[in-house]
C-alpha cells in the first residue's frame, strides 16, 4: 500500500471517501469527491481497508472444510461447492473471438462445431435446438450456419465487451447447452440430433418419459418426452407446442432431480430457447453427474438461467416411474 | 506485503488462462467469499458467489501484489460486487441474525495470526480490537454486512449521526493501521 496518511484531508472529502467504501456513491458525490482532490488510489485504499476487515471477520480459519474448500471463512455447503466447481468447467478459454460461446446458454458463431436450428425463426441463441429432420433440409442448415456466424445476441455482446483477459477471451457459459451436448454429436448436422436421440432410445437402460404440461401459458398443449440414459449420462428433450421465447427476455432451463442429492438443489440440465412451436429436439447438458434421475422439470428463467431456481414458472415435468 | 503462503501467484495463473488455477482459486477462496456474501445477502448468496468469482477471474490480471494480498484483492471484488447487487435491488433482504459480537471475537482472535489469514487481515483485526465496542459493532455492520447507516441506527438504537461517526472513524482507523500510521496518530 502507499503511505499517504491523509492527515490534512477535508472533512467532507473524508466522509465521502469512507462512504465510497461502504456503498455506491452517486455520480454527484463521486464528482464532489474528485473535486475535493481525492484520487482513485485513495478510494482503492479505503476499499482495501474495508476488504481487509471483511477478511479479518470472515470466521473460522484453518482446516479444509467438508466441501473441500480451504482457507478461512464459513464452510461452503458441499452442493454449492460442487456447483461452483462445475461452473469452472463451463468457462471457456478461447484464444480469439472467432471461437466463443455466449453468456446466455447459447452456442456460438464460428468454427467450433455445432449447428443451429433450421426454421425461419431460429436465431443464434437457439442454436442448440434442432427440429426433427422433416423440418430441416440441408439448405436451411447451411443458411443457419451462416446466420449464426454473423449474429450475436445482446448477452454475447455484453460478454464480448467484458471478458477480455490477458491470455485471450474467456466465455462464461455457466448454464450453457451445447448442441449435441454429451451425446457426441457436436458439430453434426441437424438431422443427427434426431438420429442420436433414436439411437439412445433403444439403448439398454434408457428412460423415456412423457412430459406433463402445467397450466403455465408457455406450456399450453405441449407434448413430447424426455429421453435419458443414466449409463451414458446423456439425453434429449423433445417438445411439440412449447411456446417460443425471446432469449433477451427469458429462457427455458431444465432441472434434473437426483434421488441421491438434496432435492432443494436439482442438477442444472442447461438453458435453451425455442424458436418455433413445431417439434424440436433439445440435447440435455447435465452439469454434473446424475446418479438416479427421478424428475425432469423445465422452468422459465431470466436470460442465461439461474443457479438456483425459484420455480415460479414450471412449464413441463416428467417423473420417472 | 507478505505473499499468501497457501497460494503464491495463484491469480497470475488465473490471469494466464490456467483452468486448474481457477479451480485452485475456488478451493482457496470459496469459504472467504461465501462468508462475505452470506453476510451481505441472506437469500441469494450462491448466485452472488458465482458472480464474484467470475469477476475475480476476469480481473485477475489487475492484481498487484505490491498493493496487498490476494485474499484482500478477492474480498475487495466481493464487497464491490455485493454493494452493487444491493444497490441494484434497492432493498435490504433482512437484518436478522447478525452475530456481530461473535465476529468481533473472531477478529480479535485473528489478530493472533492464524497461519492462513493474510497479514493485512491480521492488522485490520488488531486495529478493530482497539476500537470501542460500539465503534466495532457499527463498523462491522457497515463494512462486513453492508448495512446502511439508517439500518444500523435502527438495529442498534444509536442516533444516525453517531452511527456515521463511528463508521467513519472506525474505517479511517483501519486504513491508517494498514498504512502503518502510528496508533496515536490514527483517526
Amino acid at each position: 500500500m502507499t503511505m499517504k496518511t491523509h492527515v490534512m484531508m477535508h472533512p467532507r472529502a473524508e466522509e465521502l471517501l469512507v462512504e465510497s467504501a461502504l456503498r455506491e456513491l452517486t455520480a454527484d458525490e463521486r464528482a464532489e469527491l474528485v473535486g475535493l482532490g481525492v484520487g482513485e488510489a485513495e478510494i482503492a485504499e479505503m476499499d482495501r481497508a474495508a476488504a481487509a476487515l471483511a477478511v479479518a471477520t470472515a470466521g473460522g480459519a484453518g482446516a479444509r472444510s467438508s466441501s473441500g474448500a480451504a482457507g478461512y471463512g464459513d464452510d461452503v455447503p458441499a452442493a454449492v461447492m460442487e456447483r461452483l466447481m462445475a461452473s469452472v468447467e463451463a468457462v471457456e478459454m478461447r484464444p480469439s473471438v472467432q471461437k466463443m460461446r455466449t453468456l446466455g446458454g447459447v452456442v456460438m458463431p464460428g468454427t467450433v462445431g455445432t449447428v443451429p436450428a433450421a426454421g425461419a425463426g431460429a436465431s443464434a441463441s437457439s442454436a442448440q435446438i434442432a427440429p426433427i429432420p422433416s423440418l430441416a433440409d440441408a439448405r436451411a442448415a447451411r443458411a443457419h450456419k451462416a446466420e449464426a456466424r454473423r449474429r450475436f445476441s445482446p448477452a454475447w455482446l455484453v460478454a464480448a465487451a467484458s471478458l477480455v483477459l490477458a491470455a485471450g477471451t474467456w466465455w462464461w457459459a455457466r448454464d450453457q447447452v451445447a448442441v449435441g451436448g454429451a451425446g457426441g454429436v457436436v458439430g453434426s448436422p441437424v438431422a443427427s440430433l434426431a438420429a442420436a436421440r433414436s439411437s439412445l432410445v433403444s439403448a439398454p437402460g434408457t428412460q423415456t418419459i412423457a412430459w406433463t404440461a402445467t397450466a403455465d401459458r408457455a406450456a399450453k398443449g405441449t407434448t413430447g418426452d424426455v429421453v435419458w440414459s443414466p449409463g451414458q449420462q446423456q439425453g434429449y428433450m423433445r417438445f411439440v407446442g412449447l411456446a417460443a421465447n425471446d432469449p433477451a427476455s427469458w429462457q427455458y432451463q431444465l432441472w434434473i432431480f437426483d434421488r441421491t442429492r438434496d432435492q432443494a438443489y436439482p442438477v442444472d440440465g442447461g438453458v435453451f430457447d425455442v424458436s418455433s412451436t413445431g417439434e424440436i429436439i433439445v440435447p440435455i447438458s447435465a452439469k454434473i453427474h446424475v446418479d438416479d434421475a427421478t424428475l425432469f422439470a423445465v422452468t422459465v428463467e431470466r436470460p442465461g438461467g439461474v443457479v438456483v431456481s425459484k420455480r415460479e414458472r414450471i412449464v413441463v415435468t416428467a417423473k420417472a416411474s | 506485503m507478505p505473499a499468501e503462503p497457501a497460494a503464491p501467484a495463484l491469480l497470475a495463473r488465473v490471469a494466464a488462462g490456467d483452468r486448474a488455477a481457477m479451480r485452485d482459486c475456488l478451493q482457496q477462496y470459496a469459504r472467504l467469499v461465501w462468508s462475505i456474501a452470506r453476510r451481505f445477502e441472506v437469500g441469494d448468496a450462491e448466485d452472488a458467489v458465482q458472480e464474484i468469482f467470475l469477476e475475480v477471474w476476469k480481473s485477475a490480471a489487475r492484481y498487484d501484489a505490491a498493493l496487498g494480498t490476494e485474499a484482500v484483492f478477492v474480498a475487495t471484488i466481493a464487497r464491490r460486487r455485493l454493494i452493487d447487487r444491493r444497490r441494484t435491488r434497492a432493498r435490504r433482504p433482512t437484518t436478522e441474525a447478525i452475530e456481530v459480537d461473535g465476529e468481533i471475537a473472531m477478529a480479535t482472535a485473528g489478530a493472533g495470526g492464524g497461519p492462513e489469514r493474510s497479514a493485512e487481515a491480521q492488522q485490520a483485526a488488531r486495529a478493530l480490537a482497539k476500537l470501542r465496542p460500539e465503534q466495532q459493532r457499527v463498523l462491522v455492520m457497515a463494512a462486513c454486512h453492508g448495512m446502511s447507516h439508517g439500518e444500523i441506527a435502527e438495529e442498534t438504537g444509536m442516533p444516525l449521526g453517531t452511527v456515521k461517526a463511528h463508521a467513519r472513524r472506525g474505517l479511517l482507523s483501519i486504513r491508517s493501521a494498514l498504512l502503518g500510521v502510528p496508533e496515536e496518530e490514527r483517526a
